[in-house]
């Protein structure tokens, strides 16, 4: 009889993976966190970081 | 207020069916303004004819871009997500009026930046980098479409938390909703970005903001640019989950390797839109080679599985049925006749051999640089929006026809050779536009002669061939898209009422038969010969295009 309910609640332990599957607002937060990270922010600071132009060779770019 | 699908014995909430007629309506009316401002293109480019003057070039590129793969795609996803969400779950649309106001901003939309644009004050083409400059009503009305497709996306979301609630359905979502799930999170990202850089594009156009940087303009658009097709992506793989289901009963043979599949899709596949910035020098070499790698191709990886998953459906769903002859009479013996299946296969092949190869091939650092801003572009994407998700698109609205719109289709005989006719159309554009730009032929570009311009160049005479190739392709796939158009507009509003499973044109397939007994060794061997030949394709046109990059920039 115990047997059986263990059995039982294993049958319906969910599973770390299923878990993380089914819940579509944590895969909502995964989704958009990653993208934030990697594409957008990282991007961003690059491009932030780039030194600006010497004023001699803007004053010559726009002769 | 629900009724009964007597075809199907879904439960359809009719509000929500009332929203999906909606936005199913206009989606076909924005496909008809992109394909009309698309026969005109191709006949300015195809240069004996040289239609257009060049403003009107510039314009109706414009035109085409937005109606084609921002209105046109997103008013049919939307109405597929409120389908997968309610009618699919079997559960009620959580606010209507909302549904309606949503719907109402993206007409608002699209009439606003289409008007804009054909008045001639939004010659910025779709990217619209700065610091071109539109009318604030052009951004106005992109802003109104995407806050209307975001509030759409969030009533999805509300109808996915009422059938859980309500235990609509066993213990997992069904995989094609799961898929459209998977649409939805895309959607979110691509619409978050789309606001961060619209807005501030917006007031720049008022004057309220001096300047638009215009590197990280183009980093962050091109997050809403990309994302956008990733959307398609994930909303076609479900209908093509579904078109296997409804067609011959077919099932994932791994559900659980399929949902992996859509979850490496929400997680890694938005970082593609790195494609774009491949030649810019702003952002370093790492950044490029690990967004653009999708996270070391996991998403690809999710592709993958998907273009055997889904074929394995449909063979293991025949064999069950008793096609068990040899390698293929599952598929001579699949219901060819039903526009539908025909659609989904053809739009498979084209978006594998076509969309796919070029889409990782061009993607890559080293051999995009071969391609980087010619017609090949628009020539992957061809092979990836259109032959993929449009013809996917089209080949469901046959089954939308009889099913929300409880209609009969008006011109069977015609509908059933539209997607073959469409699928030969795009293939030869795709491909003649592909090699187009192999052989240097520049995107976005009225006159490729440059006739009258200071410098010129000879290109290789096999272009003449090939932009006549490109002409007949684009032609005969108007014409399928006019048949298409036809067909459903006339069934839709003129046709016979469908009053019951025998007014039912298309197959609507009983779940395969369970197998009697332990099937032993692999149960999709004809798919499996299938995708071999594809990875070889695949490893053939790699190889070529490295050769190619060797031969164009020798170093010893």
């Amino acid at each position: 009889m115990e047997n059986t309910h263990q059995q039982e609640e294993n049958n319906n332990k969910v599973t770390f993976g299923r878990m993380i599957m089914d819940d579509f607002m944590l895969l909502l937060f995964l989704g958009v966190t990653i993208y934030a990270i990697f594409y957008l922010l990282w991007g961003v600071m690059e491009l932030s970081n780039l030194p600006t132009i010497p004023d001699d060779i803007k004053q010559n770019l726009f002769k | 207020m629900f009724r009964t699908c007597d075809i199907t014995g879904f439960k359809v909430d009719l509000q929500s069916e009332k929203l999906i007629r909606a936005n199913a309506v206009f989606a076909v009316i924005s496909l008809l303004l992109a394909v009309t401002a698309a026969i005109l293109l191709v006949f300015t480019r195809y240069q004996p004819v040289h239609l257009l003057g060049a403003e009107w070039y510039y314009r109706l590129t414009t035109f085409h871009g937005l109606n084609a793969l921002i209105f046109w795609i997103i008013f049919f996803e939307i109405a597929g997500l409120y389908f997968g969400s309610t009618v699919i779950l079997n559960t009620r649309f959580c606010a209507p009026k909302w549904g309606w106001i949503a719907f109402a901003l993206m007409v608002g939309g699209l009439v606003m930046s289409n008007t804009i644009i054909l008045m001639g004050k939004a010659d910025v083409m779709l990217t619209s980098y700065t610091p071109l400059k539109a009318h604030p009503l052009y951004y106005l009305g992109i802003i109104l479409f995407a806050v209307g497709a975001l509030i759409a996306v969030i009533l999805f979301f509300g109808n996915l938390m009422i059938a859980r609630r309500e235990k609509a359905y066993g213990d997992t979502m069904p995989l094609v909703a799961y898929g459209l799930m998977t649409a939805a999170i895309i959607a979110v990202i691509t619409l978050a970005t789309g606001a961060i850089i619209y807005i501030p594009t917006f007031l720049w156009s008022l004057g309220l903001i001096d300047n638009i940087d215009p590197a990280m303009y183009k980093l962050i658009w091109w997050g809403l640019g990309h994302s956008s097709q990733q959307i398609n992506v994930a909303a076609m793989v479900s209908i093509w989950y579904m078109v296997s289901f409804l067609s011959v009963g077919g099932t994932s043979i791994n559900e659980r390797v399929s949902r992996s599949a859509f979850v490496l899709y929400i997680l890694f596949i938005c970082l593609a839109s790195a494609h774009h910035l491949l030649t810019d020098p702003g952002v370093s070499s790492a950044w490029k080679v690990w967004n653009t790698s999708y996270a070391m191709y996991l998403a690809v990886l999710a592709s993958m599985i998907h273009a055997f998953a889904v074929p394995s459906s449909f063979e293991v769903a025949q064999r069950r049925w008793g096609y068990n002859k040899g390698l293929f009479q599952w598929l001579s013996k699949a219901p060819w006749g039903n526009p539908a299946f025909a659609a989904i296969i053809l739009a498979i092949i084209g978006f594998g051999f076509i969309g796919g190869t070029t889409g990782v091939i061009f993607g890559m650092e080293q051999t995009n640089i071969i391609v980087h801003n010619t017609i090949a572009i628009p020539g992957h994407f061809k092979g990836t929006v259109v032959i993929g998700t449009t013809l996917t698109f089209m080949g469901i609205t046959y089954y939308l026809i009889p099913l929300i719109f409880r209609r009969k289709i008006v011109g069977f005989k015609w509908a059933q050779w539209q997607p073959w006719l469409f699928f030969i159309g795009i293939a030869l554009l795709s491909i003649s536009m592909i090699v187009l730009g192999q052989l240097g032929v520049p995107r976005r570009h009225w006159d490729s002669t440059f006739s009258g311009g200071p410098f010129t160049h000879n290109f290789n005479p096999a272009v003449d061939f090939f932009w006549a190739l490109m002409m007949l392709g684009g032609s005969i796939a108007f014409i399928a898209t006019i048949i298409w158009i036809l067909v459903v507009v006339i069934s839709v509003f003129f046709g016979p009422k469908v009053n019951g499973p025998q007014d039912m044109q298309l197959t609507i397939s009983p779940l395969a038969p369970q197998p009697t007994k332990e099937h032993k060794g692999y149960e999709a061997p004809g798919t499996l010969i299938l995708t071999l030949i594809f990875l070889l394709v695949f490893i053939a046109l790699f190889f070529l295009n490295w050769k190619w990059l060797a031969a164009t920039w020798n170093v010893n």
